[in-house]
């Protein structure tokens, strides 16, 4: 059963409200899981801003989960990044995105598991500072679900001792929330070495597959990141449809 | 009572002007000529008829430790609820939403090397743009300091 209707433009239109009825019932906020595979960085903000939009008509939380093409982003805070150094990463082969959220530059890539919440604050709690304690606290209960005991430090993320498994950094518009979290699984790590990762020097990155060393794929985590994010947010999850990608949106694939 | 706004929170320039009595009356006159908006920004209409832009304790409670002020270049106009900017703690840009129809006069320089006076002081030196009032009866319609602390219960549950 096709929940959504895809209009040509492709955004997601929700045909029921199931999830407020469920709301009603169980006291538990909704969130559709949306599996997204493997999308470039424009296209994961274009679906990121369809499901921001679909909260103007009601509850509607959604977690997304990708992988990106390598990507390094940059935050709201942009001046540490002129032209000269984005276009020195380009050269390397990764795209290189400006964006709203908050925190630094930071690289995306194959073998990272990126999970954007767009979550509306007013079903859970109004505050992006709980917010992002929670997200901090959701992967480091899958670390160590996994083994991995992962701890959060003075700079936003989950570390392991002095490297970073985790890098945060949302934004949030009348309460709804986008951007989110990434976490490396088997990423070939030395993407990170020709930035300063979230601007934090001294510091170095690790993954899930380095500290346990063996190979721990993105396929291996969701299911134990979905098990923590339920728990952490108290929260009920269900399957959505995986959006078809847009045909002819004018924007150059990455 | 009034004071309970001031004493709530870690709003530093509110717990020590409590202290003192003086500190106290001047406060609650100060407090007492805020309005108040439901995404929590402040605006108090100056003598010269410019209203002040800032948030409330609630607000920089809720971000946590600013460390980053995006705010408008002067001249921008702004229509009532425009995005004028965003505050970056924790690791999150939460936007920041006119309050009024006008145009920006003055931004607070002070905060690209100080943001964390959002949080120390976000009723006197951490207030965030001064703005024209294109349409006053927008700031009659706001919040008193009143009616937002009851706003504020309501939403904490």
């Amino acid at each position: 059963m096709c929940r959504f209707l895809w209009l040509s433009a492709g955004s997601p239109v929700r045909t029921s409200d199931l999830q407020l009825q469920f709301w009603m019932q169980t006291g538990r906020p909704l969130v559709e899981v949306v599996r997204l595979g493997q999308v470039s960085y424009k296209e994961g903000l274009r679906l990121q801003q369809a499901y921001v939009d679909r909260h103007r008509s009601g509850p509607a939380h959604a977690l997304l989960l990708c992988q990106h093409s390598p990507v390094y982003t940059t935050g709201i805070r942009n001046k540490p990044y002129p032209a000269p150094l984005l276009d020195r990463l380009r050269l390397l082969g990764a795209d290189v995105h400006r964006t709203n959220r908050g925190g630094l530059i930071t690289f995306h890539g194959p073998g990272q598991l990126v999970c954007y919440p767009v979550l509306h604050l007013g079903g859970f709690r109004k505050s992006v500072r709980w917010y992002v304690g929670q997200l901090e606290k959701t992967v480091i209960s899958l670390c160590s679900r996994l083994g991995v005991e992962a701890a959060t430090s003075p700079h936003t993320g989950v570390w392991v001792g002095d490297n970073k498994i985790c890098a945060i950094g949302i934004h949030c518009g009348r309460y709804v929330t986008s951007h989110g979290l990434a976490l490396n699984c088997n990423t070939d790590l030395s993407w990170f070495g020709h930035i300063v990762p979230c601007g934090i020097e001294g510091k170095g990155v690790t993954s899930l597959s380095r500290e346990l060393q063996r190979d721990v794929s993105v396929e291996e985590t969701i299911p134990h990141l979905l098990d923590a994010f339920r728990e952490q947010f108290s929260c009920q999850l269900t399957e959505g449809e995986t959006p078809e990608p847009q045909q002819n949106s004018g924007l150059s694939s990455a | 009572m009034t004071t309970s706004l001031l004493t709530r929170g870690p709003c530093s320039a509110a717990r020590a002007a409590v202290t003192s009595n003086q500190g106290l009356q001047r406060l609650l006159f100060y407090l007492a000529a805020l309005k108040f908006t439901d995404k929590h920004e402040w605006v108090r209409v100056d003598d010269n008829g410019t209203g002040t832009v800032g948030i409330s304790n609630f607000a920089q409670e809720a971000l946590g430790d600013v460390v980053y002020c995006g705010l408008p270049e002067v001249g921008t106009q702004l229509a009532q609820q425009d995005e004028f900017g965003a505050l970056e703690s924790v690791k999150a840009a939460s936007e920041l939403y006119s309050p009024l129809t006008g145009e920006v006069v003055e931004v607070n320089t002070l905060l690209a090397d100080n943001p964390g006076l959002v949080n120390k002081s976000c009723y006197k030196d951490g207030w965030l743009m001064k703005m024209t009032i294109a349409n006053p009866a927008e700031v009659d319609a706001l919040m008193d300091e009143a009616a937002y602390e009851k706003y504020i219960r309501s939403i904490e549950d």
